[in-house]
C-alpha cells in the first residue's frame, strides 16, 4: 500500500490576532501520484490549507505529516521537496532579476547552505525552463514578463526544485483563455510524465485539469466533499455553493 | 593653501574607499528592501550614544558605536514582533533616538562637550587612525564573505520573501543578517563620514546602478565600484 504523501488529521489553523480559525475540522490524505484540485468560493481557505500543508502557516491542533514527517518540526526540510505556486503574484517592473535567476532561486533550499550553484543545478535549470518552453527568456529581465510568461517562469521555479509534491495556488488566475489551456496542458504532460503529486487551488470550476482525477470542496474553512472529479462536477451541491457565492 | 603631506592622506583615502565599499554594497540590500531611512536612524542613534557618552563621562564614541548596532539589531525583530513594516519601524526608531539624544545632552556637563557629541552628525576623514582602518578591512572582508558565500540565498530572499521560505530559505535569518551588516556599516562609517553624508553613500551607488542594469549580480558589483 502507498503511504500518504499528505495525511492531516483534524487541522485548525488561526491567523495571529484572529479569533476564529480559518480552517477547521480538517481530515485529509493524499497519495503519491495524486493530482488533486481543491475548489470553492472565494475565502473558503483554500490558500491557508495549502499554506498549512508548507508549514508557512502553523496549526493550532490536530496532527499534519508530510512525506511522513510531521510538519511543524521538518518545516525547512519539507520544503525543499515541495514546489509552491502563489497566487496572485504582483510583478515589480523595477524588479532587477534575470528569470534564468529567479528560476535558481527555486532550488535555492535544496542546493544547501555553504554550497555553490554547481553545473548540475543548471542543467536542471535549464531543464525545467525549457519543460514550460520559457528557454529564450533566460536573460529577460523579470519585469518585463507579461502576466502568463511570469506564471510559466514560476511554474519552471517551482519545478527546478525537483519536487516530490507541487502545491499550485490558482495556477490560472490573471491569465487570458489562451494562457489558460497553455499552463493547463503543461500541467497534464508534467504529471503524466513525473508521476508528481500536485494539489491544485481554484475557484474555477471550468478549469479543472484533465489529468485531475480527485476534488476536494472546501466552504467556509472545512471540507464538505472529496470524491472523483466526475462526481463532483455532476454534483447539484457544487453549483448551490458556487451560485451563492460560498454562503449556502 | 595648506598643503598636506601624501602619507597625512593615505589613511584617509584609504578609509574613504572602504567606507564607499561597505555603504555601497549593503546599499544594494537596502535599496530592494525599501529601508532608504536606515541612514538616519542609525546616524541619530549614534547621535544618542555620543550624548550618552558625554553625559556619562566616558569615550563618546564607543557609546555612538554601541547605540548605532543595538539600532541594527533591534529593527528586524522589532517588526516582525510590531507586524509593522521595517521602515516605519526606523521611522519609529529614529524619533526615539532624537529625544534620548537632547536629553542626554540636557543633563551632560558644559556647553563645549555638547559640541563634540554633534560631529558625529558631520564626521571626519581626517580622524581615522589605525584602529579604524583595520575594523574597517575586516567589516569589508567580512560583508563580502557574506555577499559571496550566501549569494544564491540573498537573491531569492531579495526577489521575494514569501517564496524564498516556501523553498526552505530561512528568510529571517538572512534579512536579520542584511539589517544587521547595514547597522555594522553605517555605525563605523560615522566617525568617518558623518550621519548626513553615510545616507548618500548607501542610496546613490546603488540608485546609479538600477539606471543601468537590470541584473541583480551586476548591481551587486557595479554599487560597489561607484560607491569606492
Amino acid at each position: 500500500m502507498l503511504q500518504d504523501i499528505i495525511d492531516l488529521r483534524c487541522i485548525e489553523t488561526i491567523y495571529e490576532g484572529e479569533k476564529t480559525p480559518v480552517i477547521y475540522d480538517i481530515n485529509l490524505k493524499i497519495k503519491p501520484s495524486e493530482f488533486v484540485a481543491i475548489i470553492g468560493p472565494n475565502g473558503a481557505g483554500k490558500t491557508t490549507l495549502l499554506e498549512t500543508i508548507n508549514g508557512l502557516l502553523d496549526y493550532i491542533s490536530g496532527e499534519g505529516f508530510v512525506f511522513r514527517k510531521e510538519i511543524k518540526k521538518n518545516k525547512s526540510e519539507i520544503r525543499k521537496e515541495i514546489g509552491y505556486l502563489v497566487q496572485n503574484f504582483e510583478i515589480d517592473t523595477l524588479a532587477p532579476f534575470l528569470c534564468k535567476d529567479i528560476v535558481m532561486s527555486g532550488r535555492t533550499g535544496k542546493i544547501g547552505t555553504f554550497r555553490f550553484t554547481t553545473k548540475k543545478d543548471w542543467d536542471k535549470i535549464w531543464y525545467s525552463m525549457g519543460l514550460v518552453g520559457m528557454i529564450d527568456f533566460a536573460n529577460r529581465p523579470i519585469g518585463k514578463l507579461s502576466g502568463g510568461e511570469f506564471q510559466k517562469i514560476l511554474l519552471a521555479r517551482a519545478l527546478a526544485q525537483q519536487p516530490r509534491l507541487l502545491l499550485l495556488d490558482e495556477p490560472f488566475s490573471n491569465l487570458d483563455y489562451a494562457s489558460k489551456i497553455q499552463i493547463e496542458t503543461l500541467l497534464n504532460r508534467i504529471h503524466e510524465k513525473y508521476k508528481i503529486t500536485i494539489v491544485m487551488v481554484s475557484h474555477d470550476l471550468n478549469f479543472v485539469p484533465v489529468g485531475c482525477n480527485r476534488i476536494i470542496v472546501m466552504d467556509k474553512g472545512r471540507i464538505i466533499m472529496d470524491d472523483k472529479k466526475e462526481k463532483i462536477l455532476h454534483s447539484n451541491n457544487i453549483n448551490e455553493i458556487f451560485k451563492n457565492g460560498g454562503r449556502k | 593653501m595648506i598643503e598636506l603631506p601624501l602619507l597625512f592622506l593615505i589613511p584617509s583615502i584609504i578609509a574613504a574607499v572602504l567606507v564607499g565599499f561597505v555603504c555601497s554594497t549593503m546599499g544594494t540590500f537596502v535599496v530592494r528592501l525599501n529601508l532608504s531611512s536606515i541612514g538616519y536612524a542609525m546616524s541619530h542613534a549614534a547621535f544618542a550614544g555620543a550624548a550618552f557618552g558625554l553625559m556619562i563621562s566616558t569615550d563618546s564614541t564607543i557609546t555612538a558605536l554601541f547605540f548605532a548596532f543595538g539600532t541594527a539589531l533591534i529593527i528586524g525583530p522589532l517588526a516582525e514582533k510590531a507586524r509593522l513594516q521595517s521602515n516605519i519601524i526606523i521611522g519609529f526608531l529614529f524619533s526615539i533616538m532624537i529625544a534620548l539624544a537632547f536629553i542626554f545632552l540636557n543633563y551632560s556637563p558644559g556647553e563645549a562637550a555638547k559640541g563634540s557629541a554633534l560631529r558625529i552628525l558631520w564626521g571626519s576623514l581626517f580622524s581615522v587612525n589605525y584602529n579604524d582602518l583595520l575594523i574597517l578591512l575586516f567589516l569589508s572582508f567580512l560583508i563580502l564573505a557574506f555577499v559571496v558565500v550566501f549569494y544564491k540565498e540573498l537573491l531569492s530572499v531579495m526577489f521575494n520573501r514569501k517564496l524564498a521560505e516556501s523553498s526552505g530559505v530561512n528568510t529571517r535569518l538572512f534579512f536579520f543578517a542584511v539589517l544587521f551588516f547595514t547597522g555594522f556599516a553605517v555605525s563605523l562609517s560615522l566617525k568617518l563620514v558623518g550621519g548626513l553624508l553615510v545616507f548618500a553613500l548607501i542610496i546613490n551607488p546603488t540608485s546609479s546602478a538600477y539606471q543601468f542594469f537590470y541584473d541583480f549580480k551586476k548591481i551587486m558589483i557595479f554599487s560597489p565600484i561607484i560607491g569606492t
